[in-house]
């Protein structure tokens, strides 16, 4: 298990070349400057590769699928190689009591020591009866490894924030990582699924300086989650200058103009998608004419929904009615003005009644 | 009958309220053309910036609006006697009274009029709330402003969860402030035709008419 990054690279089928290159994107993600290349390649290469225990629980692996199969294999194959993937049941071989055992030797044998990603949510209602492997429940797992791990990471939305189990009325009582374990230093990476990139940046800023990256007070690194997609969008000049897309299709939205009146979540939404796009076809999806939807964000399946309208719905309590603010409001408004209406009208008629009497 | 001029209302408390209604006016428009820009630059190099002006003005008018309330919440602390919060918390047995004379009144249940220098209770209370509303107004919009910056995220988060959710509350407390000034016109303009006061003219000179203790 002392085996090298370094000298996996060379007989792995990555080349040099695309191992440095990858190094590099990594950098410019974390906002290093060129210098620490040569740091960030060394780390990879030279440090002992870090165990890794990945725990799936309530979950699609859309954030497995993104990360192994990148149109260009290179990314993927680099994590595998610079990290010691001991535990992970999409891409290990064993099964059954054979996944088992090496879960429990790799724990056993790594305690404090290894990193834990965790991919999914936790369900915690009915004590945690909605997912279990092998017969333990997603809690129990998560408790039982959790707190001996050195640094945990939460990859996507789920393992972050509960994704879209934890989605209003969350009827499996969905949970992210960080709200069932404490003491332990954890990093969201949040997305749906989240950008391959940052996950590559955290785990190489992990083996250069021995610490997890700085976050937001949400737990994401700042160095992909610190700035609003809509403060460094390529179409923020239409933004500006009111040129917007109607609907889809229109001229706006041929001419490429801002997806803000199409509900675009990037005024609202954090991550460094604009400027380290995806699936090395530099793309991400304002780039092709969709808008943000919020991924990035703690309950974006409630808060960012209707996708296509800027704001939440609100539904009046007692009547069932569930409509957009501005009608409600304009509602509210009208039953004000005739209830006006009614209490001048009552006043006039009084005082005319009483003038009356006066008379 | 015999009338007699008191002073009730500071300079800075008639600054106070035209300051917030102009912002109010102000930022309500704004407001909703940036919720929904309503002109489309289909005329590519015009250099109009229709949206980035409207911003503008809505910061520049959050300001004005931020100011305001600061110098509300001094007044409730340190203004004169019709300004301080005491006048007007339903917590002693005479703003109590007040309270309830005014909702007979206002509902046409009795004509006793609770006759005071500074606000009614009933009108003293809806303005706390306005106050209050309009302190997370003003948060949830720096919040909007300023979202990397440490306070106003540590505040914003901590209030709203999102940005997302700051932004909704934010556009429903624009809907109460649409509210609240339009029953305040109506209900202003009621009390000064019931009773002669000079209810309207005080916010401009400070001044009501009372009726002199025979
Ligand atoms: C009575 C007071 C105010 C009203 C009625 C109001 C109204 C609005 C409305 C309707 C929006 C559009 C939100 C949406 O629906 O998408 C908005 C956005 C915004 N407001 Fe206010 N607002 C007020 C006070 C403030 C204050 C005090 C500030 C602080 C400077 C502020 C800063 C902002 C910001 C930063 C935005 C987002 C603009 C953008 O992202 O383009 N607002 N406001
Ligand atoms: S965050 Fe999204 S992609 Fe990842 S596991 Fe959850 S639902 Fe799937
Ligand atoms: S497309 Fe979205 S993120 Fe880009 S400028 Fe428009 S609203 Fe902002």
């Amino acid at each position: 298990m002392d085996e090298q990054a370094g000298n996996r690279t060379t007989n792995s089928g990555i080349s040099r070349r695309s191992f440095i290159k990858s190094c590099s994107v990594a950098a410019a993600a974390l906002g290093l400057s060129e210098a620490m290349i040569p740091k960030l390649v060394e780390a990879a290469e030279t440090a002992k590769r870090p165990t890794v225990i990945w725990l799936h629980f309530q979950e699609c692996t859309g954030c497995t699928e993104s990360l192994l199969r990148g149109s260009h294999p290179d990314l993927g194959r680099l994590i595998l190689d610079i990290i010691s993937l001991d535990y992970h049941e999409t891409v290990m071989v064993p099964s059954g009591h054979q996944a088992e055992k090496s879960l429990h030797d790799s724990v056993a044998k790594n305690t404090g020591k290894f990193i834990l990603v965790v991919e999914g949510a936790i369900p915690t209602a009915d004590n945690g009866n909605f997912c279990k492997i092998s017969g333990r429940t997603a809690m129990d797992i998560l408790a039982e490894v959790g707190p001996k791990a050195a640094a945990i990471i939460a990859i996507g939305t789920c393992a972050s924030f509960g994704g879209i189990q934890a989605a209003a009325p969350n009827p499996t009582g969905a949970k992210g990582v960080q709200d069932l374990i404490s003491g332990v230093p954890i990093v969201n990476i949040p997305g749906c699924p989240p950008n391959p990139v940052t996950f590559l940046g955290t785990v190489l800023h992990y083996l250069t300086f021995k610490r997890l990256p700085n976050c937001d007070n949400m737990g994401r690194p700042l160095f992909a989650y610190g700035r609003r997609i809509h403060d460094h969008c390529e179409r923020r000049a239409h933004f500006d200058e009111g040129r917007f897309v109607e609907e889809f299709g229109d001229f706006g939205h041929r001419n490429g103009y801002c997806l803000y009146k199409v509900g675009c979540k990037g005024p609202e939404t954090f991550s460094n998608c604009p400027s380290t796009r995806f699936n090395d076809v530099d793309v991400w999806p304002v780039s092709v004419g969709h808008g943000c939807v919020g991924c990035t964000e703690p309950n974006f399946w409630d808060s960012m929904t209707p996708f296509y309208e800027r704001l939440p719905q609100v539904s009046i309590p007692g009547t069932g009615i569930v409509t957009d603010a501005d009608s409600a409001g304009k509602k509210i408004l009208g039953v004000a003005a005739a209830a006006v209406g009614v209490h001048a009208a009552v006043g006039i008629g009084k005082s005319v009644l009483k003038g009356k009497k006066e008379e | 009958m015999n009338y007699e001029i008191k002073n009730v209302w500071s300079v800075l408390l008639r600054l106070f309220h035209w300051a917030l209604v102009l912002s109010i006016v102000v930022l309500v428009v704004t407001g909703l053309y940036i919720n929904t820009p309503w002109t489309n630059t289909t005329l590519e190099g015009s250099v109009s910036f229709p949206m980035a002006c409207m911003r503008y003005f809505h910061f520049l008018a959050g300001y004005l609006f931020t100011a305001a309330v600061l110098v509300r919440l001094f007044l409730y602390f340190f203004g004169n006697r019709q300004e301080r919060i005491w006048d007007i918390l339903p917590v002693t047995p005479r703003n109590i009274k007040s309270l309830t004379t005014t909702l007979a009144y206002y509902c046409y249940i009795s004509d006793k009029h609770d006759s005071r220098l500074g606000h009614n209770v009933l009108a003293g209370m809806v303005y706390i709330v306005t106050i209050v509303a309009a302190v997370f107004q003003l948060i949830s919009g720096f919040y909007m402003l300023f979202p990397e910056t440490g306070v106003w995220q540590t505040l914003g988060n901590a209030l709203f969860t999102s940005q997302q959710q700051g932004r909704f509350v934010h556009h429903l407390l624009m809907w109460y402030f649409i509210l609240f000034a339009f029953s305040h016109v109506y209900m202003v303009i009621w009390n000064d035709v019931k009773s002669s006061e000079g209810l309207i003219s005080s916010i401009f000179t400070g001044k009501k008419f009372k009726q002199k203790n025979v």
